[in-house]
């Protein structure tokens, strides 16, 4: 059955182009993504969270994210909580240089010399970040850190979203049409952790939840609650056969 | 400043260095002085010194892929879009520059960046001769003037691409 992977951590960086600040972070933020931490991480756009990214607002629902901001005003941190979920843990520039010692960054498009240990030192601050997520174990339902312990084997996953939020997708028939479903096994999961099971009808608050991440089209309401049913009841027959 | 310059954000892809890399192009050696970048994190947030710099002033919205961020945020935060510009049509029409990198954008990316700054320039240029531009460096209107220049450019009948 697929699932989450369990082990991503999604970094929103301020990115603020006013200010040399904002060039730290997103540099940052892709020195992490690309050199520091490949493979725990990945970029959630905060554009994205206004514009319609259904991907990018659900991953931080589900998943441990680090906003990282490279000012007081913390837009990273504050848009990420304000649209999707309060993030696991917030850096600021600020503090990375107080505590290292270093100086302000200077450069907005291109970074003065003397301004890229800012840029090691912010990107250090968040892989240890993610070190500590990633060994930490995060409650989807809760959408929050619980206690530290080692985090379950990652989960294998059949399909990723296209918009590269790492959120899996399904596949279900809609009236003879295949229609992709962002984070369906994931509602799945947390419906039947809480108790819920496939005898009768659907509930109400699972379509609900599924329509917050997936754009059912008018008239066509019936047509996915069926599908979505139809999967809800394949899902709970597996979780039984293999429960026993 | 009395033109907005504000770039797609995103850190993820090619194309969102590209219009990050162009925007600085324009206000930092094209037409400084003239325009300036106003942060999409910022307009995200729903800052008010930020969404009231918008309104105040004709925006001109790079955009790195279909989604259209810049032109979304700007618009839901009550900003005039007076000419959008996507890296792909720009593109297009300089298929020689095929950007790679993000962090660091490769020799064809940095082409890609200065043909897009310099079709930007042209916007600005086109419209710095309507007439009631606001200049906020040396008028900051308050909230309620910016609305009403905003009001007058819009009766005016900009550019829109």
């Amino acid at each position: 059955m697929p699932s989450l992977p369990q082990r991503k951590v999604g970094i929103v960086a301020c990115s603020g182009e006013e200010l040399p600040e904002g060039t730290v972070t997103r540099l940052a933020a892709l020195k992490v993504l690309e050199e520091l931490r490949p493979a725990d991480t990945v970029t959630i756009c905060l554009p994205l969270f206004l514009a319609g990214g259904e991907g990018d607002r659900a991953f931080a629902k589900f998943y441990p994210t680090i906003a990282v901001d490279g000012c007081d005003r913390r837009c990273a941190a504050r848009a990420t909580e304000l649209y999707s979920n309060k993030p696991a843990a917030s850096i600021l520039l600020d503090d990375v240089l107080a505590e290292q010692g270093l100086p302000r960054p200077q450069g907005l498009r291109r970074l003065t010399p003397d301004s890229l240990p800012a840029v090691d030192a912010l990107a250090a601050a968040i892989a240890s970040q993610v070190d500590h997520l990633t060994s930490s174990h995060w409650s989807r339902t809760e959408g929050a850190l619980l206690e530290a312990e080692p985090a379950a084997s990652p989960a294998v996953s059949t399909a990723s979203c296209a918009c590269g939020s790492g959120i899996p997708v399904t596949n279900v028939d809609v009236d003879g049409q295949q229609v992709r479903l962002m984070a369906l096994d994931a509602i799945f999961d947390l419906a039947y952790g809480q108790g819920l099971r496939a005898n009768g009808q659907l509930p109400a608050s699972l379509l609900e939840t599924v329509r917050l991440y997936n754009p059912v089209p008018a008239g066509q309401e019936a047509a996915y609650a069926r599908a979505v049913q139809l999967a809800w009841h394949a899902y709970c027959a597996g979780q039984e056969a293999s429960h026993g | 400043m009395n033109i907005a310059i504000v770039p797609c954000s995103g850190i993820g892809k090619t194309y969102g260095s590209v219009t990050r890399e162009a925007a600085y192009i324009v206000v930092e050696e094209l037409r400084p002085g003239s325009t300036g970048i106003v942060s999409l994190s910022r307009l995200v947030l729903g800052e008010e010194e930020a969404r009231s710099v918008v309104r105040a002033m004709p925006v001109i919205t790079l955009d790195g892929c279909k989604l259209a961020c810049a032109s979304v945020n700007v618009q839901q935060a009550g900003g005039t879009v007076a000419r959008d510009f996507t890296v792909l049509d720009c593109y297009r029409r300089h298929r020689a520059c095929k950007p790679k990198g993000i962090a660091q954008l490769n020799e064809g990316g940095m082409a890609l960046a200065d043909a897009l700054a310099r079709e930007v320039s042209e916007a600005v240029d086109t419209l710095q001769r309507t007439p009631n531009l606001p200049d906020l460096n040396l008028d900051p209107a308050t909230q309620e003037a910016s609305e009403e220049l905003a009001g007058v450019r819009q009766m005016g009948g900009l550019d829109h691409a």
